[in-house]
C-alpha cells in the first residue's frame, strides 16, 4: 500500500488518498495522467492492467486499486 | 413520428396509460411493444437493420460468456491439479476463441455502419476511379450521385450494442440471456435515434425493474419534457433559417454578421440537442426510468478538453473506454512509451501513450460524425488543442504564476470561458458550412468587411422586424442562461417545486403557449440536427 501511495503522491501530493473516493468521479486524476499511474503500478507490482480493468470504480480511491491490484495478481495465480 | 409532433405526445401518453396499468413484471414488453412501433412509424425496413444488430450481438455474448463461464467452472473444479502455466494455456486459447467472435460480430456491425454512412464517399471514389479509367482510354467521363438513408440512429444504437458486447468479452458485465429484453436495450425509443449511448449494466437496471406510479417524478419528468420542447422549437427552430442563411451566403455578410451567425449556431445545436435530451430524459422519467445525461452545462467549460467532458457526454465516454484506453494500454502503445521512456525521459515516455490514443480517438470521432475532409479536420483540430494544452500545462503553470494568477479568480475564470466558447463556436462551424475550404472560407471571412454602415443595414432589417415571436425567443434565451447558471450549484427542478402551485401552473403554462405560438410555425417537423449522425 505504500508503494502505491508513493506513485499517487508523485501524480497529484495535495490529495489526502487514505480518504478520497472520489479521485476519477471527481476529476482528479485526469485520463493523461491515468496512463501515469498505470505505468508505475504495472512496473512497481509487476502485473498488467488490461482495458477491462479500466473501470471508474476501480480507480476512485486508494483502496479500490489496492483491490484490484490484489485481484490481478491472483487472476494471474 | 415527427417528435415535435401532437402524434409522440399522444403515442407517449397513450404508453404511459399501459405501461402502469400492466403487471409490473411486464412493463419492459409494453417498453419493447412502444419502441418497435416507434422505430416502424419512421420507416419500416430500418428495423431489418435493427434486428441484425441485436440478434448477432445477443448470439455472440451468449458464446462468450458460456466460454468465460465454461473456463472459470473448469479451473474451479481442477484448481488443485492445474498449474500455472496450464492455466496460462487454456486462458490463451479461450482469449482467441472469445476474440474471433468478438472481431467477427465487430466486422458485421461496423461493416453495416460504414455501408451506410459512407455510401457517398463509395460512389464518389468508384466514379472518380471509373472516370480515371474512362479517359485513359478516351471515353466520356460520367457524373451522378448515388445517396442512401440509413436506418434511423443507425450510429447510436450500434455503438451501445458494441460496447455492451465489449463489456461481455472484458468480462464485465454477465450476458442477457433473454433475446427480447436484449432486443430492447438495443432499440429502446427514447434514446433509439440520437443517444445517449448507454451502458448495459446501467440501462438495463432501469429497463427491467419494476415501476409504479410516482407523482413527483411525472410532474418532474413532465416539467423537463416541456422545457426540452422549448429550447428545441422555441429557440433552435427559430433561428435554424438565420443560421443557414449565413452559412450559405457568407460572402453577402460583413465579418461582425457572420460572427452572430457562428455564435447563434453553437446556441442552436445546443438548443436542438440539448432539448432532445430534455424531451427523452423527461419522458423516462414519466416512467420511472432515469437515462444517463448527456451535457454538464458544456458552454462554461474553461478548456476544450473539459468542454468535451461536459458535451456528448456519453459518445465522449464510450471512445475513452473502448478506443482511448484500448490503444493507450495494447502492447505496441505500451513499447512506444517504454523505447520513448529511455530515450527522451519519463514525462515523454508516460504522455506519448495516450497523446497516440487521443490523435486516434479524435479522427474516429470525426469520421463518426461524418466522412468528410471537413469533419476529419474538424476531429483532428479538436484532439491537437486537446493534447498542445496537455503538453503545455507546466509551461501554463509557470506563466501563470509568474504572472500571479489564481485559479479562483472571477476574471480569469470568465476569461477562459469566454475563450474556451470562442474557440468551440469556430471548431464548430468548420465542417458545417460544406466543404473544408468553404468552413475555413467563413472563418477567414469573420476577421474581414468590419464596416459598420454594411453590418449595421444587414442587422437593421433583423432590429426593424422586431416581434412578439422574436421577444420570446430572446426570452426564453435569458431563461436558458439563468436555468444554467443556477444548475451550477441546484436542481432547478427542485427550486421551481418550492414555488406556490398557482405560479408553477401559469409558468408551465405560458411555456406551452410560448411553444405553440412560436415552436409549432417554426418547428421543421422534428428534424434534429444529430439525427444525421
Amino acid at each position: 500500500m505504500d508503494e502505491l501511495l508513493e506513485i499517487l503522491n508523485d501524480i497529484n501530493p495535495d490529495i489526502d488518498y487514505m480518504t478520497e473516493t472520489n479521485l476519477i468521479d471527481g476529476k482528479m486524476i485526469d485520463s493523461f495522467s491515468i496512463f501515469k499511474l498505470i505505468d508505475d503500478i504495472c512496473e512497481t507490482f509487476d502485473i498488467d492492467i488490461g482495458p477491462k480493468w479500466m473501470r471508474n470504480e476501480n480507480f476512485n480511491s486508494v483502496h479500490a486499486m489496492w483491490d484490484m491490484i490484489q485481484a490481478i495478481q491472483n487472476e494471474d495465480e | 413520428m415527427a417528435i415535435t409532433s401532437l402524434v409522440f405526445l399522444l403515442f407517449v401518453f397513450g404508453v404511459m396509460l399501459v405501461y402502469y396499468i400492466a403487471p409490473s413484471k411486464y412493463q419492459w414488453i409494453v417498453l419493447l411493444a412502444a419502441s418497435i412501433f416507434f422505430y416502424l412509424s419512421c420507416g419500416t425496413w430500418g428495423i431489418f437493420f435493427v434486428l441484425i444488430t441485436a440478434t448477432s450481438v445477443y448470439f455472440a455474448a451468449q458464446k462468450i460468456g458460456a466460454i468465460t463461464e465454461g473456463q472459470k467452472a473448469y479451473f474451479k473444479e481442477n484448481k488443485d491439479t492445474l498449474s500455472r502455466d496450464d492455466k496460462k494455456i487454456i486462458k490463451s486459447k479461450n482469449t482467441k476463441k472469445r476474440r474471433l467472435i468478438l472481431i467477427l460480430t465487430l466486422i458485421l456491425n461496423f461493416g453495416i455502419l460504414c455501408a451506410f454512412k459512407y455510401v457517398d464517399v463509395y460512389w464518389d471514389l468508384a466514379l472518380f476511379s471509373a472516370n480515371a479509367v474512362f479517359k485513359l482510354l478516351g471515353l466520356r467521363t460520367i457524373n451522378g450521385n448515388f445517396s442512401i438513408i440509413a436506418p434511423l440512429g443507425l450510429s447510436f444504437y450500434t455503438f451501445q450494442a458494441i460496447g455492451y458486447l465489449v463489456d461481455v468479452y472484458w468480462d464485465n458485465c454477465k450476458p442477457e440471456k433473454n433475446y427480447l429484453k436484449n432486443l430492447l436495450f438495443v432499440s429502446f425509443f427514447p434514446q433509439v435515434t440520437q443517444g445517449p449511448i448507454s451502458d448495459y449494466s446501467q440501462l438495463s437496471a432501469e429497463l427491467f425493474s419494476k415501476h409504479k406510479f410516482d407523482y413527483d417524478h411525472f410532474t418532474r419528468g413532465f416539467q423537463r419534457m416541456l422545457w426540452g420542447f422549448g429550447k428545441k422549437m422555441v429557440i433552435a427552430d427559430f433561428i435554424a433559417p438565420y443560421v443557414q442563411n449565413v452559412f450559405h451566403n457568407y460572402g453577402s455578410y460583413t465579418g461582425i454578421s457572420t460572427l452572430i451567425g457562428a455564435f447563434l449556431y453553437s446556441l442552436q445545436i445546443y438548443t436542438d440537442f440539448s432539448g432532445y435530451m430534455d424531451i427523452m430524459c423527461g419522458v423516462c422519467e414519466m416512467f420511472g426510468i432515469r437515462l444517463t445525461e448527456n451535457f454538464e452545462r458544456p458552454y462554461f467549460s474553461k478548456s476544450i478538453a473539459e468542454y468535451w467532458r461536459r458535451w456528448h457526454i456519453t459518445l465522449g465516454a464510450w471512445f475513452k473506454k473502448y478506443i482511448y484506453y484500448t490503444i493507450g494500454m495494447s502492447g505496441w502503445s505500451r513499447k512506444l512509451g517504454q523505447k520513448s521512456k529511455e530515450k527522451f525521459g519519463k514525462f515523454v515516455g508516460q504522455t506519448i501513450p495516450p497523446s497516440v490514443a487521443l490523435v486516434v480517438v479524435w479522427l474516429a470521432t470525426g469520421v463518426w460524425h461524418g466522412a468528410t475532409g471537413a469533419y476529419v479536420a474538424w476531429g483532428a483540430v479538436n484532439g491537437l488543442f486537446i493534447i498542445f494544452s496537455i503538453w503545455m500545462e507546466p509551461n501554463y503553470t509557470r506563466l501563470k504564476n509568474k504572472l500571479h494568477i489564481r485559479e479562483s479568480n472571477f476574471w480569469w475564470r470568465l476569461f477562459q470561458v469566454v475563450r474556451t466558447f470562442t474557440l468551440v463556436t469556430f471548431i464548430k462551424v468548420l465542417p458545417e458550412v460544406g466543404t473544408l475550404r468553404e468552413g475555413f472560407g467563413l472563418i477567414f471571412h469573420i476577421f474581414r468587411d468590419h464596416t459598420l454602415p454594411a453590418t449595421a443595414a444587414q442587422l437593421f432589417p433583423f432590429a426593424e422586424s422586431f416581434t412578439l415571436k422574436t421577444f420570446f425567443v430572446l426570452l426564453l434565451s435569458v431563461l436558458l442562461f439563468v436555468h444554467s447558471l443556477l444548475e451550477r450549484k441546484n436542481d432547478v427542478r427542485d427550486l421551481f417545486g418550492k414555488l406556490p402551485l398557482i405560479v408553477r401552473i401559469v409558468m408551465l403554462s405560458l411555456l406551452l403557449i410560448v411553444i405553440a405560438y412560436v415552436g409549432i410555425p417554426a418547428s421543421n417537423e422534428g428534424g434534429f440536427l444529430y439525427a444525421k449522425f
